[in-house]
């Protein structure tokens, strides 16, 4: 049984929020990935802001978009 | 913890029998084959509701989870959603999920001139104690009174909340993120700031029954915003429930802009 994610993840920083509840997020590869919240900070109510560094899981279907798993403390 | 197969033929899997595992007391996840395709999970707020959370890139996917979780978790269960994610509210009312109640995010500009705090006193017989300078003591004398107050009116359920990790009991967790109002030789009304580096947070607006509609949130407010002026920092977040009229005109009235908004989802 899988105990954790087979995705990429991948740190990087926020640069941008946007109006549709998604964000645009720089890797640490330089890449930019448009991601959304993961319904598990969601929950939590933990807002994401530009300039914040989080961890991001790339989809397997689509490398350009991912998920926002954990934001760090800054 | 037993597996209940099933065939996943969204985007990008083809056909492949997907398997939902309950992964401990609080996850559950979906794979193929060990490749996870989906993962669920329920936490338990202080409150003691039980919120759910279910991230998978497939649509099927999502509802198998949903289905199990439910399955297996006593009612009522509760889900967060950005207003501006139609498929993820989609997907909780496929679940059975309905609006329970709307939150709205707002920027707080923390500038005197735009807000019009700068000529803002508290009434005559109430000190405020600027941002950093309350005492312990007191400070948590009151905000037990006021979740008192709050759980004997409407609800701490229905006040927005950032749930982090904290000891049980625990609401004042660092005293220095307050500002509070005294009188009668009591703290009588405060405001918590989480002072981000970026944009501070207006964390909680409260005062006490007895001593509300005198323009004590409002004198609190302008020594907080406009001490996070002074430091550099230009707009506040704050969150308020759409149904709590008070607070938004409170609000609104400092010039502040509403950016977006949460959906409680509840399933009873």
């Amino acid at each position: 049984m899988p105990k954790t994610s087979n995705g990429i993840e991948i740190e990087g920083i926020v640069t941008e929020c946007l109006r549709n509840a998604n964000f645009t997020v720089e890797l640490q590869n330089g890449h930019k990935v448009l991601a959304h919240i993961s319904g598990k900070i969601r929950k939590n109510y933990i807002k994401i802001l530009p300039q914040d560094r989080v961890l991001v899981e790339l989809s397997p279907y689509d490398l350009t978009r991912g998920r926002i798993l954990y934001r760090y403390r800054t | 913890m037993n597996p209940s197969p099933f065939s996943a033929s969204s985007t990008g899997t083809g056909s492949r029998p997907v398997t939902i595992t309950r992964a401990g007391e609080s996850q559950w996840l979906a794979h193929d084959d060990g490749f996870e395709l989906g993962r669920g999970d329920v936490s338990r707020r202080p409150d003691g509701r039980l919120f759910v959370s279910i991230d998978s890139w497939q649509v099927e996917v999502f509802d198998r989870l949903a289905a199990a979780m439910l399955a297996e978790l006593p009612r009522p269960l509760h889900a967060v959603v950005h207003e501006a994610d139609p498929d993820t509210k989609a997907a909780w009312e496929r679940a059975g999920f309905t609006v329970a109640r709307r939150e709205a995010e707002y920027a707080l500009p923390t500038d005197p001139r735009v807000t019009g705090l700068d000529a803002v006193l508290p009434p005559s017989d109430v000190r405020v104690v600027p941002l950093g300078r309350a005492q312990e003591g007191p400070l948590r004398t009151l905000d037990q009174a006021v979740r008192a107050e709050v759980e004997a009116g409407l609800g701490w359920a229905a006040m927005p909340a950032e749930v982090l990790p904290r000891p049980e009991g625990v609401t004042v967790v660092d005293p220095s993120r307050y500002a509070v109002a005294e009188a009668d030789g009591r703290y009588v009304g405060l405001v918590r700031v989480v002072p981000r580096r970026r944009q501070a947070r207006i964390g909680l607006v409260a005062v006490l029954a007895a001593y509300q509609r005198r323009g004590i949130a409002r004198a609190l407010l302008a020594d907080v915003l406009g001490a996070l002026h002074r430091s550099g920092v230009e707009v506040a977040g704050a969150e308020v429930d759409e149904s709590n009229s008070p607070a938004l005109r409170l609000f609104q009235s400092l010039g502040a802009q509403r950016r977006s908004g949460l959906l409680e989802l509840v399933r009873s």
